[in-house]
């Protein structure tokens, strides 16, 4: 036991140096990485709703959303009238100090985790009694009324959009901004990680798998499961509403329904890693995130134009030869790597049988 | 699981062999060429736009090239263009604007197609001082963010229709008339509608429909509902080329009877091919039209330039492409009076532009927009099944007098 637990000591340290180093030695690629931050970040809190819970949702965009608005919005909004800024036709120009840019931006990513959170415990307490199909459709609708409704509210640009405040230009450094906007995608990352492995480890995950294998079963026990579904959801929104947050500062223009309330994207992407890495494992979403970062980004500029058709069939191979994902895969092929025992006389006498 | 832990090690490290051996970028001026990036919108709700702009990208780069290129110092250079798909995404967009300029080394860019995707683009190019000449981002909040690396060769959204609120003023005696209109929920149409709040203000129109349609629209039945019903002097429709399109289909198919009604985007939909009779007498703003009496040396006149463009692509070229080519004169301008590959000797270069091109005359204002060249309005007008655009406004090259008011659907053929 002790040795496997230096093993991941070493395992960790590794990749946690190679993610602060990452910047410096990819620095050309400072954005992708910091994309792929989020992307796990996404992916991993999917899988606790989808994988560990086993209520599919496509609701979390609507965090994720949330999240770049509010940022936004108080980033400028504690500093300048948030209306004038917003405004399309306005002729004037706001400027944030270098102070003002980094208080604004930390308490707008303080809020963006804590409102979602509230939001995803009240629409929980609402839509979570739906269960299977009828949750992931509910879930569907959320984020496309979100950015429906984004879109008609004038002080966050309505339709215009939403143009985030520019790196302070004190800063003479070009690259400060990538580098700023990285580590902190990066230490979401992190603390995402260690909160999901924390979970793994408690017995909050076998209630939230005790409710995916059989909900009722699970009442019968005595758990009352609406409260952990709740408590579940909100801790996924915490994280997107904060990885929404950074997204919005990095692209710096948010668009109701392009940006923000992406369902169509960044909505479907996030089941798809989670899938594709193999849901309810802990690995699974960050190697799902990291293949499909790589897929999307090497092949997309080589096949313009048929991108989506070759998502689509990644889509259908996926579901067809890996339904369990990349580590469902692993774990039938080697299934003593996971530290199942298998007792070969049984498995024999199995086969026998058929 | 410390064998998973191997595995992801093993991988992580070819992943990163991989990256480290892929860092190798492009110079800004490679050889002989001047490499230029644009992220195009190949896919997605602008991707007709999107061809428009790419060809009329490639239309000048071709011409210029055939025709000696760009000499800077004493050496002759071609144009080469990368391009990248954007899937009409904003963050799409912002993102291949960053891989152009860190990865693939590009120093100077060309816009993408609309306001939204070139307000997600700008604040990366200023970021890194990249000069930017954009050919189709029109929102007036782009030139009021004090950016100085964007130059747009085009007129601002906000003046694209406040013309033909003028003229249904003028053809109402002067006095105030009833407006109804509707624009999509983006940030080009947004601001069109800007401008008619505007200029209704300044000539006292009233506006009594002022709806928002959603993106990609293919529907709106509802407002024309209430335009039959109300009966307006003047619809205004914007919302791109499906906009457009929706427009006339629902207009004809519901037979909405209105004396005048003013859209965007009707070449770029090709609404005179596309719905021949049905679109007549729509009255359309737009940046260019062939029949416009500017020229260069390098398309001769806009007539010429249609032609050639109807060789190589197989339609009238809609002022979309036309304004992308005329982004590529300007930078060649530029290189060759900066003399230099210097960012900012080229942006230097840039802010003083004047210069005449077949699109137009082009001089841009402190905001970085082109202040040189007005808007114009024509109107469809059909003979027989044969529907053409006409220019009707400003007077200096109106081709027909403007048709006024529009026949009702009972009284056309």
């Amino acid at each position: 036991m002790e040795k496997v637990k230096q093993k991941d000591l070493i395992l960790y340290s590794g990749l946690i140096i190679l993610g602060l180093a990452a910047p410096y030695l990819f620095s050309a690629f400072k954005v992708q990485l910091t994309y792929l931050c989020v992307l796990i970040v996404l992916a991993m809190t999917w899988n606790l709703q989808g994988g560990e819970m086993g209520y599919n949702t496509f609701g979390n965009i609507l965090f994720y959303g949330l999240g770049m608005y509010l940022t936004a919005s108080v980033q400028v909004g504690m500093f300048f009238p948030l209306a004038e800024w917003t405004e399309s036709g306005g002729e004037k120009t706001f400027v944030h100090t270098t102070a003002q840019y980094f208080q604004g931006i930390g308490v707008g990513l303080l809020v963006s985790a804590i409102v979602p959170a509230i939001i995803a415990g009240a629409i929980g307490y609402a839509i979570l009694g739906l269960r299977g199909h009828y949750f992931a459709i509910c879930t569907l609708g959320l984020g496309i009324a979100a950015g429906e409704i984004a879109g008609g509210i004038e002080i966050i640009g309505a339709g215009q959009g939403f143009t985030t405040p520019p790196f302070p230009a004190e800063i003479v450094d070009a690259e400060a901004r990538g580098k700023f906007f990285y580590f902190l995608s990066f230490a979401l990352l992190v603390g995402t990680f260690v909160f999901v492995k924390y979970i793994y480890g408690s017995r909050f995950r076998l209630i939230l798998n005790a409710i995916r294998d059989n909900e009722d079963k699970a009442e019968a026990m005595g758990i009352q499961t609406m409260k952990y579904k709740i408590v579940g959801w909100m801790c996924s929104a915490f994280f997107c509403g904060l990885a929404g947050g950074i997204m919005g500062g990095l692209i710096g223009y948010i668009d109701s329904t392009d940006v923000a309330f992406d369902g169509r994207e960044m909505g479907v992407f996030m089941v798809l890693m989670a899938i594709l890495g193999g849901k309810g494992t802990l690995w699974g979403p960050v190697i799902g995130a990291t293949l499909f970062h790589f897929f999307k980004e090497g092949l997309w500029t080589l096949i313009l134009g048929w991108q989506y058709v070759a998502l689509g069939v990644l889509i259908v191979v996926i579901v067809v030869y890996f339904p369990e994902g990349v580590m469902g895969w692993l774990r039938e092929k080697y299934p003593e790597r996971f530290g199942e025992v298998i007792d070969e006389k049984d498995r024999k006498a199995q086969v026998e049988l058929k | 699981m410390n064998k998973i832990a191997k595995l992801f090690v093993t991988f992580i490290s070819a992943i990163t062999l991989a990256l480290v051996s892929f860092t190798s970028s492009f110079a800004k001026v490679e050889g002989e060429y001047i490499v230029l990036g644009s992220a195009i919108s190949l896919t997605g709700k602008y991707s007709s736009n999107g061809v428009h702009t790419q060809n009329g990208y490639n239309m000048a780069v071709d011409r210029i090239n055939k025709m000696g290129g760009v000499e800077v110092q004493g050496k002759k250079y071609k144009f080469e263009i990368i391009y990248y798909d954007d899937e009409s995404n904003p963050k799409r967009a912002a993102q291949l604007a960053e891989r152009l300029i860190k990865q693939d080394g590009v120093h100077y860019m060309l816009g993408p197609y609309s306001s939204g995707l070139t307000k997600a683009i700008a604040p990366v190019t200023e970021k890194y001082k990249i000069p930017m000449v954009e050919a189709n981002g029109a929102s007036r909040s782009l030139f009021t963010k004090g950016y100085k690396y964007l130059f747009a060769v085009l007129s601002p959204a906000n003046q694209y229709l406040e013309v033909a609120i003028d003229l249904a003023v003028e053809k109402n005696g002067g006095k105030g008339v009833k407006i109804a209109q509707a624009f999509e929920q983006d940030a080009f149409s947004q601001d069109v509608r800007l401008g008619i709040l505007d200029a209704a203000k300044r000539t006292g129109s009233e506006i009594i429909i002022d709806d928002k349609l959603p993106k990609e629209l293919n529907d709106m039945a509802a407002t024309l509902a209430k335009v039959k019903a109300v009966k307006p002097d003047v619809l205004v429709v914007s919302g791109h080329t499906k906009g457009a399109l929706t427009a006339i289909r629902q207009i004809s198919e519901m037979k909405v009877d209105v004396p005048m009604l003013a859209m965007t985007h009707c070449d770029a939909a090709k609404l005179s091919k596309q719905h021949g009779k049905k679109s007549e007498f729509a009255l359309c703003a737009s940046q260019w039209h062939k029949n416009l009496s500017y020229k260069d040396k390098f398309f001769g006149s806009g007539k010429k330039y249609a032609k050639d463009f109807q060789k190589e692509f197989g339609y009238d070229p809609p002022y979309q492409s036309a304004e992308s080519s005329a982004a590529l004169l300007v930078f060649k301008d530029a290189f060759e009076r900066a003399n230099s590959f210097d960012r900012d000797a080229v942006r230097d270069a840039l802010v003083d532009t004047e210069m005449q091109t077949f699109y137009g005359n082009i001089k841009f204002g402190p905001g970085g927009q082109n202040v040189a060249k007005p808007m114009i309005l024509f109107q469809v007008r059909c003979k027989g099944d044969d529907c053409e655009n006409r220019v009707v406004a400003p007077t200096k090259w109106a081709s027909d007098k403007f048709y006024h008011p529009i026949p009702k659907w009972s009284e056309r053929s």
